[in-house]
């Protein structure tokens, strides 16, 4: 319904009556339009921000969705409970998504330096959410693919 | 009169080449396979990003637990080629509870042809004359120059990109140019050939990937994942060459979703199959005047004993081989660091065997050769790095230094002990009946794999490789190389062997098994290049006999 909503909410404020008398191009925008204000499959926002503090540029490359799938479909009951125990953690001296930038990077590091399993396991699939994205990849220039092999390649 | 002149068993490896032959030869052929149709366009997804993976590679891991958890142990297994595999649920088999076998299936079109590993190497009579030599088993009923122009026919039409050396036990075959070593790979060569001379020799491996246009299909273009299939028909499969090549000649009737449940008797001949539609399950007879099994080693000899036919010798099922493999070394190496490789290699280097060749070594008989290669760690090894930030971004582009690994693959001698036989009670999802596998390395393949850590180690030595460390990995499961072979082996004698030296029958002359079931030793070479010289052959022989009325 959400989405119906929107379409009905956009048209009115396009001032037309009905989609089928928007010309094709203005379709199209429209089309842009809906994507853009659709919120987003919602993503723990502590994931997501722990997770551009592990590797700056992980908002960009969507790795909190990554992440969530991951948790969701992929690691077993036990796993993600340890993980999202770790989480709550990190709110246990105040709300961590409230802190300042450098006290969650003081947080996360010590944490790191910790080598605490849990936090190990987010940095893990932080690390590979955004080698394996778009944005990351592209960015690692690991995308496009050569098309060639070079054995001996200058660095 | 029969529904057609030839019934081939299969679509992969040996049932493409069976097809392309008899088909060439002017007979009418029906291949039944067992699986679905493969469309290239649609189920080849070898250049699929991975950001459009839902797992992004690292595999649907409840869904391979509960439908694939024996097939997802091959190698070539992935988040997208696992559908090249079958469902163990559906196609379930048996083993001693101690002593596991995996048993890789592959049920479509094009068969485990397009998910293979594409190394070919030729067998010389070091192997061939191995088994009489030792006094173990059966004596093969071919020499190598029986078998030398097949391998010469197979290699000019798959296409094979390779390095001649001029070894007596590896024979130089019909080569495309060769892919190219990596810098470190070309001073390991240099290094282990000042070392060793020409005892031990480090050479790119021999691959069925094109490094020029071939019968118009495109050299290979470097992109990774062979396993998912290749659009562009750059290494070999039966759907890329053999199948269009039958296809071609108007004589090819190609069946899937046709289960073959058992084979026609009639005397000493097979009329026709038994075939089970996958889908509909309607069941259906077709006949031909001659009966190719191409359906892998296990499967034919499934079939076989599901039909109770051509086991006089009782060999049937036994003497199932493997390689085994795990054993070896890595090490690393200073320097080049202003090097790096680009673009996805789709194969690796080899070292032929060296043990027992020119000189006898005490501890095995037989030998392994090593695959393996040389490469730099990209953002993989930042996965385990410590720190947080801009820090660990920066790690991400950053190059580890050049490291080596040597993984040795390793004969493993016929014993008839090693056996499938047909479970009592067990059946698949059709309701035929299953196999129950029993096979466990002897002492002789397990002072093979010892022997990997230690040779690996000193190539690596001779080489200047800092931080060798041979691998800590026990032998590998039985099954587990996906060379399974041995269960309906040929020899020269019918109280001893199933098959004869054309791949035939003794009990029924017009009944052909040309898959890995043939194989009368294992070798330390990777098998397919011989399954299918050995089907081409075989067919030529066939067609022979049915012209001079002998069939």
């Amino acid at each position: 319904m959400e989405r119906r909503e929107l379409i009905r909410w956009l048209v009115a404020t396009a001032g037309v009556q009905s989609i089928k008398a928007l010309a094709p191009e203005d379709l199209l925008a429209l089309g842009r339009d809906v994507h853009r204000h659709l919120p987003a499959r919602r993503v723990n926002p502590t994931i997501a921000i722990a997770a551009e503090r592990i590797l700056p540029g992980a908002t960009d490359a969507n790795v909190g969705a990554f992440i969530d799938k991951m948790l969701t479909d992929w690691h077993t009951p036990e796993e993600r409970e340890r993980l999202l125990t770790g989480l709550r953690e990190l709110d246990s001296h105040g709300n961590f998504l409230d802190k300042s930038e450098v006290d969650q990077i003081a947080i996360l590091t010590a944490l790191d330096e910790s080598n605490a399993d849990w936090f190990a396991r987010l940095k893990y699939l932080t690390i590979y959410g955004y080698c394996t994205s778009e944005v990351g990849m592209r960015e690692l220039k690991l995308w496009p693919l050569p098309w060639r092999y070079d054995g001996c390649a200058p660095v | 009169m029969t529904d057609f002149d030839a019934i081939v068993v299969g679509s992969g490896m040996t049932g493409g080449w069976a097809a392309k032959e008899l088909t060439e030869l002017g007979l009418r052929t029906l291949v039944l396979e067992a699986g679905r149709p493969i469309v290239p366009e649609q189920d080849y997804t070898e250049h699929k990003p991975p950001w459009e993976v839902p797992f992004r590679g690292l595999g649907d891991r409840r869904a391979v637990a509960a439908r694939q958890s024996v097939q997802s142990h091959s190698a070539s297994f992935d988040e997208l080629s696992h559908v090249f595999w079958t469902d163990d649920a559906d196609n379930p088999y048996s083993t001693p509870a101690d002593r596991p076998f995996y048993w890789f299936r592959a049920r479509q079109v094009g068969g485990k042809s397009i998910i293979w590993g594409r190394q070919v190497y030729r067998w010389s009579d070091l192997d061939f004359e191995a088994n009489v030599r030792d006094g173990i088993a059966v004596d093969w009923p071919i020499r190598y120059a029986d078998i030398a122009p097949w391998y010469d026919r197979v290699e000019r039409f798959i296409g094979v990109s390779g390095q001649a050396e001029g070894l007596p036990h590896l024979p130089d075959g019909q080569f495309q140019p060769p892919m190219a070593l990596n810098c470190v790979e070309q001073h390991v060569r240099q290094r282990i050939a000042d070392t060793f001379g020409r005892a031990r020799v480090l050479t790119i491996g021999r691959v069925a990937n094109l490094t020029e246009a071939h019968n118009g299909r495109a050299p290979c273009h470097y992109c990774g994942p062979c396993q998912r299939g290749c659009i562009t028909r750059s290494y070999f499969s039966s759907i890329n060459a053999t199948l269009p090549a039958a296809q071609a000649t108007g004589r090819l009737t190609l069946r899937p979703f046709s289960i073959v449940t058992g084979l026609i008797a009639s005397g000493n001949r097979v009329t026709g199959v038994h075939v089970i539609d996958a889908q509909t399950r309607a069941q259906r007879v077709y006949s031909a005047r001659v009966i190719f099994l191409c359906a892998s080693a296990l499967e034919s000899a499934r079939i076989l004993l599901n039909s109770g036919i051509g086991n006089s010798s009782g060999q049937v099922g036994r003497n199932v081989m493997d390689h085994i493999k795990w054993g070896g070394a890595s090490g690393v190496f200073d320097g080049w660091t202003d090097r790096r490789t680009i673009g996805e290699r789709p194969n690796g280097i080899y070292v032929p065997r060296f043990r027992n060749v020119t000189s006898r070594y005490p501890d095995f008989i037989r030998g392994y050769g090593f695959q393996g290669g040389a490469g730099r760690a990209g953002w993989h090894a930042a996965l385990h790095a410590p720190g947080i930030g801009p820090a660990l971004k920066a790690r991400l582009t950053e190059l580890g230094p050049w490291s080596m690994s040597f993984a040795g693959f390793g004969e493993m001698l016929p014993r008839e002990e090693n056996r499938a036989t047909l479970h009592p009670t067990l059946v698949d999802a059709w309701g035929i009946p299953s196999l129950h596998i029993e096979c466990r390395w002897s002492d002789n393949e397990l002072a093979i794999h010892r022997d990997m850590n230690v040779t690996a180690a000193e190539l690596l030595d001779a080489a200047g490789a800092k931080h060798i460390e041979p691998s800590t990995s026990g032998p590998s499961t039985p099954g587990g190389t996906n060379h399974e072979m041995g269960t309906a082996r040929m020899g020269r004698d019918p109280k001893t062997s199933v098959l004869n030296g054309w791949n035939q029958s003794w009990d029924v002359p017009n009944l052909f098994v040309t898959d890995g079931a043939a194989m009368t030793s294992s070798g330390w070479q990777n098998p397919s290049l011989t399954y299918m010289a050995l089907t081409a052959r075989a067919c030529h022989y066939a067609v022979e006999q049915l012209k001079r009325r002998e069939l």
